[in-house]
């Protein structure tokens, strides 16, 4: 909402500058979101007289115009407007102003002659659309004054955020009783005064309200034999100050109450009225009303409208109707102010898509006991503006009054919330400048609540709008008393904690995805027909059909990530992310995944490092650093059939029965799908799984002070044999003294028989107790080949 | 023989001087000291002296054996030495060549901040406690005190599933969650997705918030403003300035925004700040009655306050991204700057 500086005055005193202004009201929690000086766009623009005109010797369409501004000198200013006559009073841009469609204005020659300025119409100036002529000015105003000036347009308007809770600020008396909550100045509400005419207005209307819980109050005026008009100017202005359309002289009274009190007025062409008078009632289910901005609605029968003896006349609250607008024949008027539910209007809006200042006001909550005054305002205003007789009297149906609001306020309660020491005199002080009436009497306060307060029901609400006031800059800084807790860890924590640093420092990005995927992704990833993964729980209201299921898989969002990077030209993907799983299970789970994704290139590319292709044993290295750093060490591999993967490169990480996660390299199908050229290597780990069966005590085992002896071993084996077979009956066989065992090489070729390989270890002997003997060395050397001869036909490869 | 002895030195020490490396040492060396070398041969030749010359003699030759031994020593020092040298200076390298750098990753940028705001939360004695993105309307508008009506809850602004639940739209859900299965005082920080339908350059539909928590005998609303203060200048720097404006919340009440002075102009106005000084963090307040009356907490016997902010807008005060949907392509040359 926006206010002006001036119009506030005429409310309150006070001696701000705008930025002070804007300052304190934000500091109350009205925060001002921009400071603007009206008509800043018209600097340099003043008011002018056209002294004589003359022909321009060499256009027919262009006149040579003398331009008094008020200085020694006139100036000579080329126009081509057709109503450029002498003696009139102009807009005159001079040298070195910048229009509002932005070109500055310059000494120029038009034709040969010399133009020193711009004698301006309205749409020059960005003030209205009219093009035709030059913007006349009252004859009365001296040469020279800037045109803002002149037009009254040298104010400051503020642009306020209101909160949903203040519907009491949404007007120029609202904001002007927040300045006086800080200043302390008097409020100077508005005088109204104006004589009635003879006509009792019970003969000439009436009221009935069928809905009174939806309208609690409804009044109204008969102002009979009025001129619409166009507003006078200081009207327009203050209307166009505060981005208010002007339509004519009574809606525009309208408007100004309702930016004034807050209170929402309408206007009803009398004659138009079926039996001129009023029905508030719900709409029948189907019945159409036209609202003023021409549109036809249909209306549900939980909406409420202001209606004639016969048809609705308005959406009650929200927006007049259109067959009884005012419009220049117009003579008499029915002027309604009442109070509606907020939520009636709030659902009617909404159902209807219409949100209107109206709406706005009475669906935050106005305030019933302003109904009559504002009026009566109105009615004054319409009298002294567009002339009119008011009848007599006026109609208030008050069906809803509810007793005032009554609240015990605890002082010491007060500084208890807050933390501070705020004397009781000054709560007093602050809760009186608010409008609540504080009855003292006792240790607890009795306050009694104004009605445009209607946030306000419980003690916490006052003691709020204490603190408010009282300035939360001014509350203490504070830390807690008594010792500071130490925060509990949870293992799933410490696991997630361990698997990321390990997998950063491993060399692997980040990734972060939106939780929402395609539910196209599933086919993508090439899952089974009958997967669980495919069982989504999706949205009622998606952003798009890519993001309309949540994901049960984190990995099509790595693959749309490699496929993003390998679009831009990056190829050395690496990548990983933690994240949930959605899974429909009756209940919700929400289990945590950890998923990465390895393709196209390692290394640096350069001399000393030079790029090389992934292959599965990168991504096996990940996953064993990672179930290294969790503490598991216990766990088997196996080959599987998931769907993702190579048939022949891939694995689940099992411990006992329960899987961990899987890896491997992906499906040429799936690499086809996220358009990857090259192999990528993929794995998925159940954070839960891990955390189960992570380790994270560590005992000290003692180091051998004796030395160790290295002996390598290589073996020709049938090409089924799996490389850690050996390796296992080498432990078997050494028992402790076999400290590690590794394999160096793997060869099939020519060296060796066809259907045969060789493997190559290095075992390395070592005791915990004694010096290792070459003699004992050998014998469990010895012993080692002729298991590995007698179990797996391992020969010895010289 | 003593003749013969100071010749052998002489011409020994003479030939040393001569000698420029060790391959040409070692027959030098063989030529005095070896089986049939000079000086082997004259000691031999001792036998043959009479009693009364041999210990003079012997002396002597002693000495010279010595001097030379010595002489050949220092000779085969030094050009060890200087054959060293010249190694290592055929072994120079351009140290230009690029270093072979350990490959190492970084952690997602939101996930940084994130941390980053744990650890200042962990050390003033807040537990890091999490919730399910899925959730209800009660935990998520209901208990926290918002209206029916209220637009937050339209499908406009909210997911909804189609099961009826919804995507959180904050962390906050997890306050009630806490607080009805613990007794107080409470003292949590709650990290996590939240989402609304939203999508421009600066909002995304999923985004990350941190709640916190703190619930006690007698939690104040200046031990708020201690606890978010000592937060933003661990967090911004020590130079930070806070201001408290009042606000509107339906879950807390006094509420609070809370603004820290803009780094970019140190709180003179800037167009980043526009013009205020002033850039807002987060939102807070003190727990308001309702909520506690909705997880059966006596709002007489505990007091409370609570905060959020969003992570996505607390990185970006640094990073300064302008649209900020990149952080969810995981664009490589994107993460890498972090």
């Amino acid at each position: 909402m926006n206010v002006t500086l001036n119009w506030l005055k005429t409310y309150i005193d006070f001696d701000f500058s705008p930025s002070e202004l804007a300052d304190r009201l934000t500091m109350l929690g009205v925060e001002v979101e921009s400071i603007k000086q009206l008509g800043a766009e018209l600097e340099g623009v003043v008011v002018g007289s056209v002294t004589s005109i003359r022909p321009h010797p060499n256009a027919d369409k262009l006149v040579l115009c003398q331009v008094d501004v008020g200085e020694t000198d006139e100036l000579q200013i080329v126009c081509g407007a057709p109503n450029a006559r002498e003696g009139m009073f102009a807009p005159v841009a001079t040298i070195g102003a910048t229009l509002p469609a932005g070109f500055t204005i310059k000494r120029a020659k038009l034709r040969g002659e010399t133009s020193n300025g711009m004698l301006c119409s309205e749409k020059e100036l960005g003030l209205s659309e009219d093009a035709a002529g030059l913007m006349e000015l009252p004859a009365d105003i001296s040469l020279g004054t800037p045109l803002s000036e002149a037009l009254g347009l040298d104010d400051i308007v503020l642009e306020l955020e209101v909160t949903p809770n203040r519907p009491d600020c949404l007007s120029l008396i609202g904001v002007a009783r927040e300045i006086r909550a800080e200043t302390g100045n008097p409020l100077q509400l508005p005088q109204v005064n104006f004589k009635e005419g003879e006509t009792d207005i019970r003969e000439v209307t009436s009221i009935t309200i069928n809905a009174p819980e939806l309208c609690p109050r409804y009044a109204a005026r008969v102002i009979q034999g009025v001129k619409v008009a166009e507003s006078p100017a200081w009207l327009q202005q203050r209307l166009e100050s505060v981005g208010i359309g002007v339509i004519n002289n009574i809606v525009d009274i309208t408007n100004f109450v309702l930016m004034e009190y807050g209170q929402p007025l309408h206007a009803f062409d009398y004659h138009k009225l079926a039996e001129n008078r009023i029905v508030v009632r719900c709409a029948t289910e189907g019945e159409q009303l036209t609202t003023l901005d021409e549109t036809e609605r249909e209306l549900t029968s939980d909406m409420l409208v202001i209606a004639d003896a016969e048809k609705p006349v308005a959406l009650a609250g929200i927006m007049g109707g259109y067959d009884s607008e005012i419009t220049e024949g117009t003579c008499d008027i029915l002027l309604e102010s009442a109070y509606f539910n907020p939520s009636s209007v709030r659902a009617t809006a909404k159902a209807l898509g219409i949100s209107t200042e109206a709406s706005y006001r009475f669906e935050r909550g106005a305030d019933p006991s302003i109904v009559p005054a504002a009026l009566d305002r109105a009615a004054q205003l319409i009298t002294e503006l567009a002339s009119g007789v008011i009848c007599e009297g006026i109609v208030d149906v008050y069906p809803g009054q509810q007793p005032l609001t009554q609240i015990q306020l605890r002082p010491e309660r007060v500084n208890f919330v807050l933390g501070t020491e705020i004397e009781e005199t000054e709560i007093v002080r602050i809760l009186s400048y608010l409008d609540f009436d504080v009855e003292t009497s006792g240790d607890i306060y009795q306050i009694t609540v104004p009605t445009f307060r209607s946030d306000i029901t419980r003690e916490i609400d006052l003691i709020e709008e204490i603190a408010r006031v009282y300035g939360y800059d001014n509350i203490p800084t504070t830390l807690p008393k008594g010792d500071i807790p130490v925060p509990a860890s949870s293992p799933k924590t410490e696991v997630r904690k361990r698997i990321k640093r390990f997998l950063l420092a491993a060399g692997m990005m980040e990734a972060v995805n939106y939780s929402f995927c395609d539910p196209n992704c599933f086919d993508k990833i090439r899952l089974a027909g009958d997967s669980p993964l495919r069982d989504t729980l999706k949205l009622r209201n998606p952003l798009s059909p890519e993001m309309s299921v949540l994901r049960t898989t984190l990995l099509p969002s790595l693959l749309e990530n490699a496929q993003h990077n390998r679009n831009h030209q990056i190829d050395t993907i690496a990548l990983f992310e933690v994240g949930s799983v959605f899974i429909r299970n009756g209940t919700q789970e929400e289990p945590e995944r950890v998923t990465g994704a390895l393709a196209g290139q390692i290394g640096e590319g350069i001399y000393s490092n030079p790029y090389r292709q992934p292959d599965f044993f990168d991504i096996k290295g990940l996953v064993e650093g990672m179930l290294e750093v969790c503490g598991i060490v216990d766990y088997t591999l196996q080959k599987t059939d998931v769907p993702i993967f190579h048939p022949g490169r891939n694995a689940e990480v099992l411990s006992g029965d329960r899987r961990l996660g899987t890896f491997g390299e992906a499906h040429p199908e799936v690499l086809e799908n996220y358009d990857l050229p090259y192999k990528a290597y993929l794995f998925e780990f159940d954070l839960e799984g891990l955390v189960d069966v992570a380790v994270f005590t560590k005992r000290f085992e003692p180091i051998s002070i004796y030395p160790k002896v290295a002996r390598d071993l290589a073996i020709v084996v049938d090409k089924e044999i799996l490389s850690d077979m050996p390796i296992e009956l080498i432990y078997e066989t050494g028992k402790e003294t076999v400290e590690s065992v590794r394999l160096f090489d793997v060869y099939e070729g020519e060296q060796v028989p066809e259907g045969k390989k060789s493997l190559a270890y290095t075992i390395t002997y070592h005791s915990a107790t004694e010096t290792l003997t070459d003699k004992a060395v050998n014998a469990l050397h010895d012993k080692v080949v002729k298991r590995l001869s007698q179990e797996l036909g391992a020969e010895l490869r010289m | 023989m003593r003749a013969e002895l100071e010749a052998i030195k002489t011409e020994a020490l003479q030939a040393l001087k001569g000698i420029e490396t060790l391959d040409a040492l070692e027959p030098l060396r063989i030529t005095y000291f070896g089986r049939r070398g000079k000086l082997t041969d004259v000691m031999k030749g001792m036998g043959k002296l009479s009693n009364e010359e041999r210990p003079e003699i012997g002396k002597l030759a002693n000495e010279v054996r010595a001097t030379l031994t010595e002489a050949f020593e220092a000779t085969a020092q030094a050009l060890q030495h200087q054959q060293q040298e010249q190694q290592l200076e055929t072994e120079a390298i351009d140290i230009t060549l690029p270093g072979r750098k350990p490959t190492y990753g970084k952690a997602h940028p939101i996930m940084q901040t994130l941390e980053r705001i744990e650890e200042i939360f962990c050390q003033m004695g807040f537990e890091v406690v999490t919730g399910p993105d899925i959730e209800t309307e009660y935990y998520n508008f209901d208990a926290l005190n918002t209206p029916d009506d209220h637009p937050a809850r339209d499908l406009h602004d909210t997911f909804y599933l189609t099961d009826g639940h919804l995507l959180r739209t904050h962390t906050s859900p997890v306050q009630i969650r806490t607080m009805e299965n613990q007794k107080p005082p409470v003292r949590i920080i709650v990290p996590g997705k939240c989402y609304r339908v939203d999508y421009d350059v600066s909002h995304t539909p999923m985004f990350h918030q941190v709640e916190g928590l703190l619930v006690d005998k007698h939690a104040t609303f200046s031990e708020l403003k201690g606890i978010l203060t000592s937060f933003a200048r661990q967090m911004f720097g020590d130079q930070t300035q806070m201001r408290f404006r009042p606000h509107f919340f339906p879950f807390t009440e006094p509420s609070a925004e809370v603004d820290i002075s803009c780094a970019v102009c140190q709180g003179n106005g800037c167009r980043s700040c526009g013009g205020t000084g002033w850039v807002e963090i987060l939102g807070a307040g003190a727990v308001d009655p309702a909520v506690f009356e909705a997880v059966d907490y006596d709002p007489d016997q505990v007091t409370g306050f609570a905060f959020g902010m969003g992570v996505e807008r607390i990185a970006n005060l640094q990073f300064r991204i302008p649209d900020i949907r990149i952080l969810y392509e995981n664009d490589l040359r994107f993460l890498r700057q972090f």
